[in-house]
């Protein structure tokens, strides 16, 4: 089994390269962060004896992306999964964040994301089963102001790969969107974790779990998967509740944590 | 003069241990997570005893690359300070997890800074223990008893429980202390696991959720880090190096019918494996 995993390097691209090294999957990792691949690579292969390659790259340029399946291809690696991983978080105003960080979200999110998928469909080992995930988020559930395109980009890897799992399900592949709530993956979400208290603490997803599942489910062929009671509740709401109201119930709410924020 | 090297010195027990040897007359070498708290715990140590000598390295040792880069930038000191061989090493940095999260290395956070990383560093600087017949002192606690190595999940990934990763962690660490003694006592080394009792430090502040609260509550009736800290200057300071494994308030304790030579050399083999070592 080779699996192909986009950034591999962040806290959930490791615990899912861990969770298929476990598994004894074979992998090729890559991230924006050179730096992180190194160690991952020779952790993984000390925990689970798996063959790691790793090359970094910047999905959102395509002579990149042409130099890592150049690579792929030098070592003639066919594949059996992908998992996409890679994406960025950002939020604010629409108006006033910086036109390029804001396009950039698409940008990776959405775009790098259709280029990685479309490439390496291309080198699937032939007549075996293929998986795809795309991991979504639970900010696809709802229209978030002030996370406008943020939520926005988690909603079109979502609706995208509803579709896709239509249509390439006939040629034998699984394709999965992931739609995790928060995880303790660095120590600044730590910290927000522990700002919203019991809250924040039972809709934290635990990433042993969540990985172990995600993998389970997409190789069973189910489509999308939202880990935690809670999550699932609130993805439940997001669905009855027109998404008018939810809009603007959710920009309420900050515009009063935002005015008690700046009187204290 | 004697040198030692204590880890996880800006804050806790170890701040406090620091201190007390410094005080003490020892050269001490302290190794911290960031340069801010060591400036700031440098300071503090400073204002109580303004004769202390004191050097500070700060790497993350959750990390195996950077637990070699500190061992490389201590033997770079010594070498520069003309010394050759060390007295003491503490292993005292630790952390408490609510999840189960990977350090870059992918290992759990838990078991690679509370073992891995005293495991690591104390193959790196053994040529310096052993010149001295030095002493290795691992911070391990009450809680190592009433649990087992799991052996073929040590990371803990089939069901994690934060409390259970965390006493594993100090289970191994009195095992590491056990299997450091059966292979080179002989040669005069010897290695401790001290239990600190319950002790009001940060530990458990830094991770939110029910670990946050288990160890609100734990620490609650908690002592002064000053307590524990003398426990390992008392290990030091006796003129032969005492027999006994594992100690709480410069007395010996029970430990856990765990620590087994058996046991101990599994986790050696496990260990070096992950940090890509091998004593002998
Ligand atoms: N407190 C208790 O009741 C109790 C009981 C039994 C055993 N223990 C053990 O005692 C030891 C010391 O804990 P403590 O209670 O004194 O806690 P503490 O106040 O939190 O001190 C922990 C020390 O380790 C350092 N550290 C944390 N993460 C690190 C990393 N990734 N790399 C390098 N250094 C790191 C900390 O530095 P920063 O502050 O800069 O992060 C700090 O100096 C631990 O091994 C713990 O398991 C404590």
């Amino acid at each position: 089994m080779n699996v192909m995993i986009t950034g591999a390097a962040g806290g959930l691209g490791r615990a899912m390269a861990c969770e298929c090294g476990r598994r004894g999957y074979d992998l090729f990792l890559t991230d924006i962060n050179d730096k992180g691949l190194a160690p991952l690579k020779t952790g993984l292969e000390r925990q689970f004896g798996v063959n790691v390659t790793t090359l970094a790259s910047n999905l959102t340029s395509p002579a990149s992306l042409d130099s890592l399946m150049a690579e792929v291809d030098r070592r003639g690696i066919l594949f059996d999964m992908l998992l996409n991983v890679a994406g960025v978080d950002d939020e604010g105003a629409f108006v006033e964040m910086d036109r390029e960080k804001v396009v950039g979200i698409a940008a990776i999110n959405d775009v790098a994301t259709l280029r990685i998928t479309h490439s390496v469909l291309q080198r699937r080992r032939p007549g075996s089963k293929f998986a795809i995930v795309f991991v979504s988020s639970m900010a696809s559930q709802f229209p978030i102001p002030l996370k406008a395109t943020y939520a926005a980009s988690k909603r079109f890897l979502l609706d995208f790969a509803e579709a896709l799992h239509a249509e390439l399900k006939p040629s034998g592949v699984n394709v999965l969107a992931l739609c995790p709530g928060g995880m303790a993956t660095k120590d600044s979400v730590i910290k927000a974790i522990e700002v919203q208290g019991l809250g924040g603490a039972v809709t934290t997803n635990h990433m042993e779990l969540l990985t172990r599942r995600t993998i389970d489910r997409v190789l069973k062929g189910k489509t999308v998967y939202i880990p935690g009671a809670w999550n699932r509740t609130f993805a439940f709401f997001g669905k009855i509740v027109p998404r008018r109201v939810i809009a603007s119930y959710l920009y309420k709410r900050w515009d009063k944590a935002q005015a008690k924020w700046l009187k204290g | 003069m004697k040198t030692i090297v204590i880890t996880g010195a800006t804050s806790g027990i170890g701040l406090e241990t620091a201190r007390l040897f410094a005080a003490a007359g020892y050269r001490v070498l302290a190794v911290g997570h960031s340069t801010a708290n060591c400036e700031k715990a440098n300071s503090d140590i400073k204002s109580t005893c303004p004769e202390a000598m004191l050097a500070w390295f700060a790497e993350d040792l959750m990390q195996q690359r950077e637990v070699e880069r500190v061992a490389g930038e201590i033997k770079a000191f010594l070498a520069k300070e003309g010394v050759e061989s060390l007295y003491a090493l503490i292993n005292n940095a630790g952390c408490a997890r609510s999840w189960y999260m990977t350090t870059e290395d992918g290992y759990e956070q838990q078991f690679a800074l509370n073992h891995l990383a005293g495991f690591k560093l104390t193959c790196e600087l053994l040529p310096y223990l052993l010149k001295e017949g030095g002493r290795v002192i691992m911070t391990s606690s009450e809680s190592h008893t009433g649990i087992k190595v799991h052996w073929n999940d040590v990371m803990l990934r089939r069901r994690y429980n934060p409390l259970t990763a965390y006493k594993q962690s100090k289970l191994c660490n009195l095992l590491f202390a056990k299997g450091l003694n059966d292979r080179y006592a002989s040669a005069g080394l010897h290695a401790y696991g001290v239990d600190p009792g319950l002790v009001k430090t940060d530990i458990g502040n830094k991770t939110a959720g029910i670990v946050d609260i288990f160890w609100k509550f734990r620490k609650r009736h908690g002592v002064s880090p000053t307590i524990p800290a003398k426990n390992y200057l008392f290990i030091c300071e006796q003129p032969e190096p005492p027999q006994w494994l594992y100690w709480y308030l410069c007395r010996e304790q029970k430990y856990s019918r765990q620590v087994t030579s058996e046991n101990a050399t599994r986790l050696f083999e496990l260990s070096e494996k992950l940090c890509g070592i091998s004593y002998k």
